[in-house]
């Protein structure tokens, strides 16, 4: 099979096999919303909604079938992206209208979070490499700091900058940021900032980067071929990097869904308007085809990234299509 | 002098870890009603001998709140490392050594389970059916046996060829013993520590996450360590010892956890090997 | 008589390992001269391929003591490859700090080595798949070489030259292997490919360390018979490494024997081949057990 062909036929499987994952983990998310005890309508409307609207919930969620009966009219719904309408949150427009341009922020913040967090383990890496005592002093004290859940590390950063900013402001009178004091709702982009810094430093996000960028680094650069490139007086780095492309692409890949976990609480302690936040609030205001949409997106963008991971990573290295093709 | 790091972080995180068990276990017995702590006089107090942390925003004694605030986590992350790691090793022992159509089932859901983002799927569920807090302990095991059955498989396949396993076939265990006891049992016992002293954290970070968001969780007037890291936006800089001490009290549990975990699950290896 | 192209005098390397320090090359001497092909014959352990890497500064970790000299006859003139390193690697006086970083020895070697790399001598090492960049197709690695060797060269002329090399270690559709992977090639393809590639940087000298390991008993043959052919014309040295004697003898102008770190024997091919002189009973135990005659014993 010539290389283009091979290489269609590995990408037709890993999306067949990616939409089977994603009707999969729908049904999971479908089997849970039914697995509520008592009236399934009941348990996933406010109190207060009027019985229209309840059996208009009803029908779109099937609650009125069995499960995989219920379960097809709910996928054949939201296959077309048709999570229905917000109840509370944003009342009269759908789902998506409301879901998609918080998850496009959140996805934003997560990638640009776990991109510098790429980057600065491979800087430590590079700079740490085989570690010595004082060394391991000091990576001892990082895996300490970092290993904070995000939101205790976003509140006792806000504390922290709020303090700042607090005696900034008093004492040289200079002007009050309009994000300040945090949490509260602001467009600046600054929050963005400070949230992404925390999603670096939090979760045990950096030092687990850090180790499995570093574990790779290190084989690579103990491999025997490497050693033949230098024995003839080549230049290594171009070999290095091009063995690191993939693993480290795949170490930012395959970290995005712990981010996109983190990123929920995150959001909602700097008060950005992101799909973690909505999450968040609509489920407190039991808003519920807001709540299964974005679940459903999330998962979704989950899947999607693995894909493409896949996908760019057989680009890359023909061993993965030759095994498979 | 050449300082051993691992050895002095294994101290110190086995000694966290123990200090947090007993915590835990004295928690449960120690009787404390919320209600009953509140004094209005003791508002926002320093530390000081009557009270060690200080006091809250409602004059309760924060060290009081701290103990007690164990027993929303403790039982719970045991339950849910336990499930987690029986069931992963199980399924990863199974998965690692048979073939057939039920095995690729298996592998199937693992990863369909693997798939799901597990914060937001706690969040919906939490949404349905506003679950107790064990109950989102067992979920959230369940939600890593196949990050543990992934582990397990590839140890599983890695041994299975070695020269003395076929040795004990040859002997006459059977497979299932030679599976549970001598691959699972013996050697496997480091990745399942590992494993379950990060479920552990993953737990406590669960609760008290949810706790710190107010809906789900533990409810005021309970104490919990995420309830009253929540704190710190009533108190709005009065006084930090109220919420900055559960919060250290979280960062210095989840970090003991894990490097222990990894530590021990280290020397295990080495020892192993 | 020109002076050798390498010379090593009482090379010493021990290591240091968690049973205290060993001594695996110990006082090994021996020289190989222009253009001549110098059998290294030993067993696993003998130190035979440390030796060897030691000209490349190619060993791995970090020695707890390394001594001795190792002269070079490069373009540059005679070089010391020992006396470039810093006198604390010479035991007893070692720096902590040598002690605790090995990328710190590395580093400093690979500056000491760097300008000889390629130009003085290349390696051809065993397991050809291990020895080939495998995200990068035969040809780009050729190229590389072929560059290095020629900077003047356009890249049609390198690329016309990397498919003469491969022509020439016997590969036929050059341009299709050119394209490949190392994946996409047998042992013995990977093998010829990884050959092309150390002669295209046309050292002074290549080292091949037990380059036939791995491959299937035919193509053995074929490359020991492939190696004979590309060094006819004497432009290089060669020191071949192995544990097979039959290969050796069929190579080399000269063999040395090698056991437990030490040179047992130094002697020509011609004499062992035809029993004649003297032998040391390790090497007349190798001659038998390869049904070969084995001459007096020493």
């Amino acid at each position: 099979m010539s290389g283009a062909a091979s290489f269609l036929a590995l990408a037709g499987r890993r999306i067949a096999a990616s939409l089977l994952l994603l009707v999969g983990a729908s049904f999971l998310i479908y089997f849970t919303i039914r697995s509520a005890p008592g009236d399934a309508v009941d348990a996933i409307t406010p109190m207060g909604t009027p019985p229209e609207i309840k059996e208009k919930l009803a029908a779109e969620f099937g609650l009125d079938q069995g499960v995989l009966g219920g379960y097809g009219v709910w996928l054949s719904r939201s296959a077309t992206g048709d999570f229905g309408e917000s109840l509370v949150f944003a009342p009269g427009q759908t789902v998506m209208e409301v879901a998609a341009p918080a998850f496009e922020k959140t996805l934003l913040l997560s990638s640009g979070a776990l991109f510098a967090t790429v980057v600065l383990s491979i800087l430590l890496a590079l700079l740490l490499g085989e570690p010595s005592a004082r060394q391991q002093g000091l990576t001892g004290a990082l895996y300490f700091i970092t290993s904070a859940p995000g939101f205790v590390s976003a509140v006792v950063f806000s504390a922290a900058v709020n303090a700042g900013v607090q005696r900034f402001v008093e004492q040289a009178g200079h002007e009050t940021p309009p994000w300040y004091p945090i949490p509260i709702y602001s467009d600046s982009i600054v929050p963005y900032f400070f949230a992404g810094f925390v999603l670096v430093m939090g979760d045990g996000l950096l030092m687990d980067t850090f180790n499995a960028v570093r574990a790779e680094i290190l084989s690579v650069r103990g491999a025997q071929f490497i050693a033949a490139v230098r024995a003839r007086g080549a230049s290594v780095t171009p070999h290095l990097w091009l063995n690191l492309a993939i693993p480290i692409f795949s170490a930012f890949v395959s970290r995005l869904p712990v981010v996109l976990g983190g990123v929920v609480i995150v959001e909602y302690v700097f008060t950005l308007d992101g799909a973690g936040y909505l999450l968040l609030e609509a489920s407190k205001q039991r808003d519920f085809p807001v709540v299964v949409g974005l679940s459903v997106l999330f998962t979704l963008a989950v899947i999607v990234v693995g894909l493409l991971s896949d996908v760019a990573r057989s680009v890359i290295d023909q061993r993965e299509v030759a095994r498979d093709g | 002098m050449t300082v051993k790091w691992s050895d002095l972080g294994l101290r110190l995180s086995g000694a966290v870890v123990i200090a947090v068990m007993v915590v835990g276990l004295v928690a449960l017995v120690i009787p404390y009603d919320p209600a009953d702590a509140v004094s209005y006089d003791a508002l926002l107090k320093p530390p000081s001998a009557a009270h060690w942390l200080g006091t809250d925003g409602q004059g309760r004694d924060v060290l009081m709140r701290l103990v007690k605030g164990t027993e929303a986590f403790f039982l719970p992350g045991l339950m849910g490392g336990l499930i987690a790691v029986v069931l992963g090793g199980l399924a990863g022992a199974y998965t690692g050594y048979a073939s057939g159509p039920l095995r690729s089932a298996l592998v199937g859901l693992l990863q369909l389970v693997d798939t799901l983002p597990r914060l937001v799927f706690i969040i919906l569920l939490c949404t349905i059916r506003n679950p107790s807090i064990p109950l989102i302990a067992v979920v959230a095991g369940l939600l890593f046996v196949p990050t543990v059955a992934t582990v397990v498989r590839r140890k599983v396949e890695a041994l299975g060829s070695e020269d003395y396993i076929l040795a004990h076939i040859a002997h006459g265990f059977t497979p299932t013993r030679i599976l549970l006891h001598h691959i699972l049992w013996l050697q496997c016992w480091p990745l399942l520590v590992r494993q379950a002293a990060f479920v552990f954290g993953y737990v406590l970070f669960v609760e008290t996450g949810l706790s710190y968001l107010g809906d789900y969780g533990v409810q005021e007037p309970d104490p919990s360590w995420g309830n009253m890291v929540a704190q710190v936006k009533d108190l709005a800089g009065a006084g930090a010892w109220p919420w900055l001490a559960p919060a250290v009290a979280i960062v210095v549990t989840i970090a003991a956890f894990l490097a222990f975990g990894n530590l021990v699950a280290r020397k295990g290896e080495e020892a192993l090997r | 008589m020109t002076a050798p192209l390498l010379s090593i005098e009482d090379l010493v390397i021990e290591f240091d390992t968690q049973q205290g320090r060993r001594r695996v090359v110990d006082g090994v001497s021996f020289s190989v001269a222009q253009g001549e092909v110098l059998g290294i014959l030993g067993e696993s352990g003998s130190g035979k391929t440390l030796s060897t890497l030691s000209i490349l500064g190619l060993v791995p970790g970090r020695p707890g003591v390394v001594s001795g000299h190792i002269r070079a006859h490069t373009d540059a003139g005679e070089v010391d490859f020992l006396a470039e390193l810093p006198s604390v690697v010479s035991g007893g006086t070692a720096e902590r700090a040598y002690q605790k970083d090995d990328r710190r020895w590395q580093r400093i070697v690979h500056r000491t080595m760097r300008p000889y790399w390629g130009q003085f001598a290349t390696a051809v090492f065993q397991n050809p798949k291990q020895s080939l960049d495998p995200l990068m197709t035969i040809g780009r690695q050729l190229d590389e070489s072929v560059s290095l060797a020629d900077p003047s060269l356009d890249r049609a002329a390198v690329r016309a030259r990397s498919v003469d090399w491969l022509k020439r270690v016997q590969l036929y559709d050059p341009e299709r292997v050119a394209a490949s992977y190392a994946h996409e090639l047998s042992g013995g393809m990977c093998q010829r490919a990884m050959i092309a590639v150390a002669l295209a940087r046309e050292p002074r000298l290549l080292i091949a360390d037990e380059p036939t390991t791995g491959l299937d008993t035919t193509v053995r043959a074929e490359i020991v018979g492939l190696f004979k052919a590309l060094l006819r014309d004497r432009r290089r040295a060669m020191l071949y490494i192995s544990h097979d004697i039959r290969e050796v003898l069929f190579l080399a102008d000269r063999v040395i024997v090698m056991r437990h770190g030490k040179v047992l024997e130094e002697t020509s091919a011609d004499d062992l081949r035809h029993g004649r002189g003297r032998r040391h009973p390790y090497t007349a135990s190798l001659l038998e057990a390869a049904d070969l005659p084995a001459g007096e014993a020493a």
